[in-house]
């Protein structure tokens, strides 16, 4: 028995000798590296049919100026980045970690905030003022630039053409209007045809997200910071659109993306009010072409300033403050955050609509698109994002956003919405420190 | 070793459980996290979800399990290896795996509302994942499929142990099957009922996997768990470590507070 464990011990010892050796070995020879020229820059993103495929043509197009540099493009899901920037900048060991890395536009002040000093200073590279607005909230702290923007999550509504006209109305009818009219519009739809208006799953507010963003509130308060959900005026109307939806019988409850991506393409539902990202997924039941048409985004009725431009989603790309950041920095200042000619192939190509602004007048953006009856659908989208409201998202989005889907449950089950919101304030400013 | 694999973590967690702050900027705060618990209404739901899920789910597990083992025990039934392995099986599927599973069987449109209705048992779909109340219910159901094989087999195993003189003995003195179910299988198999309440109990506790796949904790959190609530504080919000760290020892104190009920009511008295 002892000797057995002295085996062990000694193996032990000897193992754990042997990897340190390893690791030396790695650590001198990266470091050489970045000392003359970093040849090797690793990109961390999620979505192979979109942002993925934007970095390889992106990569292509970098090849041509640059040859030297190795572009690694590593898809993860977007949850195991969250998971893996988050443990890997908390135990403060930064092997592992990629140079490039999309975040959520949603989540970035988390990190970049959570995390100061792990992500390199951009403001060099990206012209704030050659990019949509909305986008540089999110993608700055303090007036420095963290990151380079990239893909708008534009709202607008999509929209069944035969549904609508067999109910009296046409593609005309849908412009400038608001979320009062369209709940009517979705009951005469639902009489006539028997097909819902919208599809939505309770456990996901995008559609209260589009709705405050388009009258320029969010759940917290220009600092970011201060929860603003008791006394939000946008909040409370667009909560209460979401209730006189769910209760006017329009609604097509779904549970998750893929039975939401399933009512569509099913024929089940009339309108998708959504970001632009969806198209490829409208666009994936060929049998659908030319039924479909896209309608600006309807606005709140009684909160002033609402517009009819929304934002939902989109990402940007930052670098991350590890060895080869200056490749890194250089290969998006050449490409994603300058090159209005790339954002034309990655639209005809991938279907990105990006947030630089000179991008918006190529010959890609104002192309006919069959799938929608020949309507130029991307330079609508362009000319939408102009107008989208800059709100700051702050760090707490997802937190409060947990706290929202109880409110809205409890709302939705017959609670005052005075004392929901009420409850979810208080709820929040415990939460929030 | 033991020590740098098991201890050292423990302590750190704990001394984490301490701190507060968003990421990296962690300080020191005293009670303050624990202080926070009782006040965090997600929390508390968690919480009671959690031990509804318990009340609820181990008992009527742990019964079917005792049922089912005793009938397979017997010695007249026939195709006794194909039965228990039937019912073995669900153990040995991957959690993830079944669970997107019992996700799209339990959908509005899923296979188990086309069932109900065809046999018009019920006239409209059940909204089994979309209701509070369902979709508790469906988290049960999932959990009880999965683990009743697991429990079932340690009884079925003690039951190979139980001489059969004893219930040839009893059959003499003329007990039914009830009555011999009562005063020899279960006293009998008392060691190991308190050893499968408590690895049930544990499970429980730390359940994540079903209700983040069936249902992401939803709607509105009514089936949201313990453990989510931890991976939601660690990684679906700003992080926030140390007050993970905080919940995650309440349930350690809940494991030790459980398993000593359980053993004061249920072990041997010495």
């Amino acid at each position: 028995m002892k000797k057995l464990l002295s085996v062990m011990l000694a193996s032990v010892v000897l193992l754990s000798a042997c990897s340190s050796g390893g690791t030396k070995n790695d650590t001198s020879n990266s470091g050489s590296e970045g000392n003359s020229k970093p040849k090797e820059i690793t990109v961390w993103a999620w979505d192979p049919a979109f942002n993925i495929a934007a970095m390889n043509v992106a990569k292509e197009a970098y090849a041509k100026v640059n040859p030297d540099v190795t572009i690694n493009v590593v898809e993860n899901a977007q949850a195991d980045i969250v998971q893996k920037l988050n443990t890997g900048l908390n135990s403060g060991s930064t092997k592992g970690l990629p140079n490039i890395v999309l975040i959520e536009d949603y989540r970035a002040q988390s990190f970049l905030q959570a995390y100061p000093d792990s992500f390199f200073e951009l403001t060099d590279v990206v012209k704030a003022a050659d990019f949509a607005d909305y986008k540089i909230g999110p993608t700055s702290v303090d007036g420095k630039q963290y990151g380079v923007p990239f893909d708008s999550g534009v709202t607008g509504m999509y929209v069944r053409t035969d549904y609508l006209e067999q109910a009296g109305y046409s593609l005309d009818s849908l412009q400038d209007i608001d979320w009062k009219q369209y709940i009517e519009i979705g009951k005469a739809v639902k009489e006539k045809t028997g097909k819902s208006m919208i599809t939505l799953d309770p456990n996901d507010l995008g559609l209260i997200r589009v709705m405050i963003q388009s009258a320029g509130a969010w759940y917290t308060g220009e600092d970011g910071q201060t929860p603003t959900i008791a006394d939000n005026a946008a909040l409370k109307e667009a909560l209460e659109l979401y209730k006189e939806m769910m209760d006017s019988g329009i609604v097509k409850v779904n549970s998750d993306w893929s039975q939401f991506v399933g009512a569509f393409n099913s024929g089940e539902v009339a309108t998708v009010p959504t970001g632009n990202w969806i198209t490829p997924s409208i666009k994936a039941e060929a049998s659908q072409s030319g039924k479909w048409a896209v309608a600006p985004l309807p606005k709140l009725a009684a909160t002033t300033g609402s517009v009819h431009a929304s934002n939902l989603g989109g990402s940007s790309w930052y670098v991350m403050n590890v060895d080869g950041k200056e490749a890194a920095a250089e290969f998006l200042s050449k490409t994603f955050a300058s090159d209005a000619e790339l954002y034309q192939t990655l639209n005809t190509k991938v279907g990105v609509i990006g947030t630089l602004k000179a991008a918006a007048s190529g010959e890609a953006y104002s192309a006919a698109d069959e799938f929608f009856k020949g309507q130029k659908v991307v330079s609508d989208f362009a000319a939408w994002t102009e107008q989208i409201p800059n709100v700051n998202y702050g760090m707490n989005t997802y937190a409060i956003e947990d706290i929202m889907v109880v409110a809205v449950q409890s709302y939705l089950g017959g609670k005052d919405i005075d004392t929901v919101l009420k409850d979810a304030q208080k709820q929040a400013d415990t939460q929030i420190r | 070793m033991i020590s740098i694999f098991y201890f050292y973590p423990m302590i750190q967690a704990l001394i984490l459980s301490f701190k507060t702050g968003r990421g990296n900027n962690l300080h020191f705060t005293g009670f303050d996290n624990y202080i926070r618990l009782f006040s965090d209404t997600t929390f508390l739901t968690a919480v009671k979800n959690t031990f509804i899920y318990l009340i609820i789910q181990v008992p009527v597990m742990l019964v079917l399990a005792l049922f089912i083992a005793v009938l397979l025990n017997d010695e007249r039934l026939k195709f006794k290896g194909f039965f228990r392995t039937a019912i073995f099986l669900p153990t040995v599927t991957s959690l993830v795996a079944y669970s997107v599973v019992f996700k799209y069987m339990f959908g509005a449109e899923g296979i188990i509302n086309k069932f109900l209705v065809n046999l018009h048992l019920i006239s409209e779909p059940i909204q089994w994942i979309t209701d509070p109340f369902w979709a508790k219910v469906t988290i049960i159901i999932a959990i009880t499929w999965r683990f009743t094989g697991y429990n079932m087999i340690f009884y079925l195993s003690s039951l190979q142990n139980v001489d059969k003189s004893i219930y040839e003995a009893a059959h003499i003195d003329g007990a039914n099957a009830f009555t011999q179910f009562f005063k020899i299988t279960v006293p009998l198999l008392k060691p190991i009922i308190l050893f499968t309440t408590i690895t049930s109990t544990i499970g429980t506790l730390q359940l994540f996997d079903e209700v983040v796949n069936i249902t992401k904790g939803g709607p509105g959190n009514a089936t949201m768990s313990i453990s989510q609530y931890i991976y939601n504080l660690s990684f679906e919000y700003t992080p926030n470590f140390g007050y993970a760290a905080t919940v995650s020892y309440s349930i350690v104190v809940m494991v030790l507070i459980l398993t000593l009920i359980q053993n004061k009511v249920g072990g041997d008295k010495r």
